[in-house]
């Protein structure tokens, strides 16, 4: 194909340089700078085709609300109960919350991370052994987060210089820190006695829960580490075309690597949060939260293959989930239904999603603004 | 017992250093419970002369990786109870992750020609085939909670009651309801895995025993044995019932977590009935400042009557207070309902 | 040097045809005035090519001369918009390559399309095995494969053997072997020689002339003189998507003739002014004794301020990997790379970088651009940390130093927050070279900057060139395109093989003289062999 563009015969005038500007006095003239006009909108980081894709997830959320409120108008009759509904929503999404920003930048960067749950279970139990507890909160959160930066830097260490794949690195890193904290745990419950910890879950501030400070705290964070740090830009580049990232000059092995240790910490601080609201640590916890952060980052529009995604679209994701989670309880619907609609929640955001690329390509090929090469 | 200890501190150091935080080395602990001398039952304190050494056997045990509290217990009963024997050689494998893991492991154990083997399967019905085989073979099988459908398969099962645990729960809840006057409550069920048949069989004991009273469960919101899934299903359960009486939770593992969210809701209109009854369960209802009131048992105490009968089978011992010269075939234990009232006698077979 | 059978421009060349049946044979293929266009080119213009039973026909012409394209119309991948195709006598429709299978015609691609993990029986009855109610006849497609393999005289090569575990000549004997299973009447071959060491070179001549003898066509394509005089019976030469001459006689058709016949100008490559003085100062870029190991070996050269080099060579003369190899995309096995004096370690992009280097790679969708992402984040890929404070990006800076590129680069679409996926082969060019625009390049690599572009982007891309040059960047620049090396560089350095074998100022060498160097050196004067 190539062979066949890069000749040109001269039966196509409008092809020829006639119609640009005289040729030189050269690129010093690029000095110049010519002003603009059009600041970039708040929603411009993640993306005009981004937003209107979040918008659409606003409106899921918004059909399931309206579901719940028809299904169970007795409880959404009191406006009391509706806020503390939705705090309640808040609260469940906040540990898978948490972690699926962290998942959301390792996809984003072309990776997936499979050990999530399991290094939650790992930080959450070496945060509440005997040993640590007797630290205090200090101590108990600082193994926690020290653990899963550690766990998330040895994943990516197997990824970027081990040039493992992905999925094999962090599934075998899943099977192995679920061992390790089985292990530490002798395997049983290990109750935390700190009520600071615990205080985590149970405190409201301003009448909202600490919980959905930290969520939010950590989604700010994620979108401006995303948007507006080179970090950010990296990622996305890393992602997006490693190669052509890595002849810009970017280091893309390093940057693979400090992705999973960004994962690693967001399990940390997910596994506190988690320890917090069941009081206790083991093994078995966050169970397959794996799965739920990957899912939730894909409804959220985020590319399994890398470079596109958003955290907005992720924490949308997840909060999908969990009012479904919520909708079924309160109907008392069996968990068995619910689980079936996940699933064809996820293809149907991915099949919509698909469409609509498929739309806009059709446009632009049509305006003729794209040229087959 | 010194041996689990020095295991954990090591663990510990290695952890210590891989992190690289000294915070952790310090005040080194264990958190491996070691079961205390009052699950096991003290050859001493036999009677009938049973507990005096005897022919020396060789006792085979199996059990699933435990990755919960209870099959923990399990296996820690089971070698407490063998150590307290002098006639007793205890040989015990690692059963896998899955029920063809524990068939290649049980075949190196027969390998070896234990006396008897004492196994507590993934599944009964997976596993039947092994039971048959090693009883043909003239090794007898005791076989721990999870029954094989073939009678030929065994030579004594020991079983806690599922069904009856469902029974005991919904007895007390009641009993309590009906002693408070109240006439059309709302209950609420959280039980462990659901696909589980051991937990529908808890589920159908309850319910049943509820409709003898014309109760019924309001709404049911499984969780997976584990705390932090506990505390999800009771904080959707507690949004989906403004006002809840009574509250049967399956298990006391997955309990912390539903109490860690009834504190977090700040419900207290509740009384709650626990399930196979651990010993921070066991406290919490003695000190009665939870809306914890009773667990219903489901010990693993089982384990160290079963290592106890098997030596007995080995040896050709009846249960000395029976008047047959032979253990028995089936064993089903009882299941014991825990309240503040007696929960000092059971204390010492929490796990 | 004969400059004689120079066509005029933007005439039809004059169609040289050689006496007809110097070869004996039934006339399987005819093409007549065949013309394939794609949006912005025209790649095939009016071929005419006669390819006759039992014969080799060379088709000879250079990159972008349409062969490819010609390729696939016979192999039914593309359809032609007007011509005729006879096949056997008939009028012939390719709607699908499966069709183009079954009505006899096989090609042999430059990338084989092998199956690896399957063996040698299965992809050569790939699609088409023998079955029995759903069931492969396994045993009868091995003896078939060890039938069709020793028709190859390749019987030792197992059936069942991966091939995935075969050499690269036993890959291509596969790829015949599937071509045979077919029963195919014409076989094409696409640079089969490329992928072949020496002497695997003559094997695969004997399999082709057991071929002919049994009246299969095939028609060979190949850069190299002497395999064409070797194998090949006649030639038929494409320039610009024409038939410029047809059915010479291939052993002896002058070289000079057939080079004549490529060559000339049909495309207006516009080329800034050289300025009168060439560059001169201190060495910027200076190679020595850089090796790796089957891509090229022993290169040295160097790169003034101002200057463009310029490398001519064909594909796979190690050119594209002598430039990733400098860049530090890839490791040099042995040999020094210097940026002003200083020695880069080895292996490093980002050292490259940092010393200033620059480089807009070949495959420019795979190697440089992040489709999905707007031009300004393209522009700004490799500068944009220094626009930044604390690592916080500085969007409205990054956007106004990407909106001065475009507006000097003439980006079309002019609309910086545009998809990169949605420009044109040249304007995409423009984003990657301007991407080097910012910040401090002093070295620009450029591999194939106007490949895939077309005529009025390219004079923008060379009036780029020129102006980077003027200002003091080095530019070293790798061309198929000969005009291009000679009309753009001031120095030249012609690659064969992975070898230097010609460096002279650019006013010193013609293309003819600069095409029979890359192609076969047979009139290579006092240059190292």
């Amino acid at each position: 194909m190539s062979e066949s563009t890069g000749t040109a015969t001269p039966d196509r005038p409008a092809d020829l340089p006639a119609q640009s500007p005289p040729v030189d006095p050269a690129v010093t003239a690029s000095l110049k700078e010519k002003p603009r006009t059009g600041g970039l909108s708040f929603w411009s980081g993640d993306g005009g085709e981004g937003a209107k894709r979040n918008l659409g997830l606003i409106g899921v959320l918004v059909v399931l609300i309206v579901i719940g409120a028809a299904t169970r108008w007795d409880l959404y009759s009191n406006p009391d109960w509706v806020w503390g509904n939705t705090l309640t929503i808040l609260k469940l999404a906040s540990v898978v919350g948490v972690v699926t920003v962290g998942m959301t930048f390792v996809i984003i960067g072309g990776g997936i991370d499979l050990s999530v749950g399991a290094i939650v279970a790992l930080a959450g139990v070496w945060a509440t052994t005997v040993a640590t507890q007797s630290y205090g909160a200090g101590g108990m959160i600082f193994t926690a987060i020290v653990v899963g930066v550690a766990v998330g830097l040895v994943n990516g260490i197997l990824i970027s210089y081990g040039r493992l794949v992905a999925f094999i690195a962090t599934l075998a890193m899943m099977v192995a820190a679920r061992g390790l904290a089985a292990q530490i745990s002798g395997k049983q419950t290990q109750v935390s006695n700190n009520s600071f910890i615990n205080g985590i879950a149970s405190t409201d501030l301003l009448g909202i829960p600490l919980l959905v400070y930290i969520l939010a705290a950590v989604v700010a964070a994620g979108w401006v580490l995303l948007n507006r740090t080179t970090f950010g830009r990296r990622t996305v580049a890393v992602g997006g075309n490693p190669e052509a990232a890595r002849l810009a000059g970017i280091n893309v092995r390093r940057h693979t690597l400090l992705l999973y240790a960004l994962s690693g910490l967001c399990c940390g601080i997910a596994a506190i949060m988690l320890t917090a609201q069941a009081n206790s640590a083991q093994a078995a916890m966050a169970n397959l939260y794996e799965l739920d952060a990957i899912a939730a980052a894909i409804i959220g529009g985020t590319l399994l293959s890398g470079g596109r995604g958003t955290i907005i679209g992720s924490l949308l994701g997840v909060l999908i989930f969990s009012t479904i989670t919520n909708l079924f309880a309160i109907n008392g619907l069996s968990t068995e239904a619910q689980n079936m609609v996940k699933g064809g929640i996820i293809v149907g955001a991915v099949l919509i999603q698909q469409v609509q690329f498929r739309s806009v390509t059709q446009f632009l090929s049509r305006n003729k603004l794209t040229t087959p090469a | 017992m010194t041996q689990p200890r020095d295991l954990s501190r090591r663990r510990l150091l290695f952890g210590g250093a891989a992190v690289g935080a000294g915070v952790l080395l310090a005040g080194c602990t264990s958190n491996e419970s070691t079961p205390t001398a009052a699950q096991t039952k003290a050859a001493d304190n036999a009677e009938g002369g049973n507990a005096a050494p005897g022919k020396k056997v060789t006792i085979g045990f199996s059990a699933p990786a435990a990755d919960h509290g209870w099959i923990a217990a399990i296996t820690n009963n089971a070698k407490a109870q063998a150590g307290a024997y002098s006639d007793v050689d205890f040989k015990t494998v690692e059963a896998g992750a899955d029920a063809a893991a524990q068939r290649a492991a049980l075949s190196t154990l027969v390998a070896q020609k234990p006396d008897v083997i004492v196994v507590l399967p993934h599944d009964g019905k997976e596993l039947n085939a092994f039971g048959l085989e090693s009883m043909k073979a003239g090794i007898p099988v005791v076989n721990l909670d999870r029954a094989f459908p073939d009678a030929l398969a065994y030579r004594l099962q020991i079983m806690g009651d599922n069904y009856g645990m469902g029974v005991a729960a919904a007895n007390f809840i009641v009993e309590q309801l009906k002693a408070k006057g109240v006439s059309n409550p709302v209950i609420g069920e959280i039980p462990g895995i659901d696909s589980l048949e051991l937990t529908q069989q808890r589920s159908k004991g309850f319910a049943d025993t509820l409709a003898t009273a014309g109760f019924k469960v309001a709404n049911r919101r499984p969780a997976e044995f584990t705390a932090d899934s506990g505390q999800q299903a009771a904080t959707g359960l507690f949004q989906a019932l403004p006002k809840i009486d009574a509250v049967w939770n399956h298990d006391d593992d997955q309990g912390i977590g539903v109490l860690a969210a009834v504190n977090q809701a700040n419900r207290k209109e509740f009384f709650m009935v626990g399930g196979a009854g651990s010993k921070k369960a066991m406290e919490d209802i003695q000190a009665d400042n939870t809306v914890l009131k009773a667990t219903v048992t489901y010990s693993p105490s089982m384990a160290s009557s079963a290592i106890s009968l098997a030596r007995l089978i080995a040896q050709g011992k009846g249960m000395s207070d029976l008047v047959e010269l032979q253990v028995p075939k089936e064993i089903v234990l009882a299941s014991e309902t825990i309240t503040k009232e007696n929960a000092s006698n059971y204390l010492k077979l929490g796990f | 040097m004969s400059k004689e059978p120079t066509s005029p421009t933007g005439d039809k060349a004059p169609l040289v045809e050689a006496p007809a049946d110097t070869v004996a044979g039934e006339v399987v293929l005819r093409l007549t005035d065949v013309v394939k266009t794609f949006p912005g080119v025209r790649a095939l213009d009016g071929v005419q090519l006669e390819v006759r039973a039992g014969e080799v026909h060379c088709l000879l012409g250079q990159n972008g001369a349409g062969k490819s394209t010609l390729i696939k119309v016979l192999a039914g991948v593309h359809r032609p918009d007007s011509g005729q195709v006879q096949w056997r006598g008939e009028p012939a429709h390719f709607a699908n390559p499966q069709a183009a299978m079954r009505a006899g015609i096989a090609t042999i691609y430059q990338e084989l399309d092998l199956v690896e993990d399957l063996s040698v029986a299965e992809n050569a009855f790939l699609g088409h095995e023998p079955k029995v109610a759903g069931f492969v006849r396994r045993g009868l497609m091995a003896r078939r494969t060890r039938e069709i393999l020793s028709r190859l005289g390749h019987g030792e090569i197992p059936p069942g053997r991966m091939v995935r575990a075969l050499p690269a000549a036993g890959k291509q004997v596969v790829s015949m072997a599937r071509a045979l299973s077919h029963e195919a009447r014409l076989i094409i071959m696409d640079e089969p020689s490329a992928v072949l060491a020496h002497d695997e070179v003559d094997n695969l001549f004997r399999i082709i002339r057991e071929l002919t003898a049994q009246g299969i066509a095939v028609i060979y394509i190949s850069h190299r003189m002497e395999e064409i005089r070797e194998i090949g019976d006649r030639v038929t030469v494409l320039k610009d998507g024409r038939t410029t001459a047809a059915n010479l006689p291939a052993r002896d058709t002058p070289t000079r003739d057939l080079v004549a016949r490529m060559t000339g100008r049909t495309i207006e490559y516009v080329f800034p002014d050289r300025p009168a003085a060439p560059a001169t100062g201190d060495e910027l870029l200076r190679v020595d004794g850089l090796s790796r190991t089957g891509e090229f070996a022993d290169v040295s050269l160097s790169v003034r301020p101002g200057e463009i080099v310029g490398i001519a060579g064909l594909v796979g003369s190690g050119r594209s990997e002598l430039l990733e190899t400098i860049y530090g995309a890839r490791r040099a096995e042995s040999g020094t790379i210097r940026m002003g004096g200083r020695t880069l370690r080895p292996g490093s992009v980002g050292a490259a970088v940092r010393a200033g280097m620059g480089m807009a790679p070949e495959e420019r969708k795979s190697q440089a651009l992040l489709l999905g992402e707007p031009i300004h984040r393209n522009v700004t890929l490799a500068t944009f940390t220094r626009y930044a404070r604390l690592g916080f990006t500085n969007a409205g800076r990054e956007r106004a130093e990407a909106e001065r590129i475009a507006d000097d680069l003439q980006l079309r679409p002019n609309d910086v927050r545009r998809a990169v996926r949605t420009l044109s082969g040249g304007n995409q060019q423009k984003v990657v070279v301007g991407r080097w625009l910012l910040g401090d390049t002093r070295l620009l690599l450029l591999d194939e900057p106007t490949r895939g572009v077309d005529v009025g982007a390219r004079a923008e891309l060379y009036r780029v060139i020129r102006g980077l040059a003027a200002q003091g960047v080095g530019v070293l620049l790798v061309s198929s395109e000969v005009p291009e090396v000679l009309g753009l560089a001031d120095r030249v350095l012609v690659m064969r093989e992975g070898r230097m074998v010609r460096e002279a100022p650019a006013g010193e060498l013609d293309e003819n003289t600069v095409l029979d160097l890359v192609m076969a050196g047979s009139l290579m004067e006092g240059a190292p062999a």
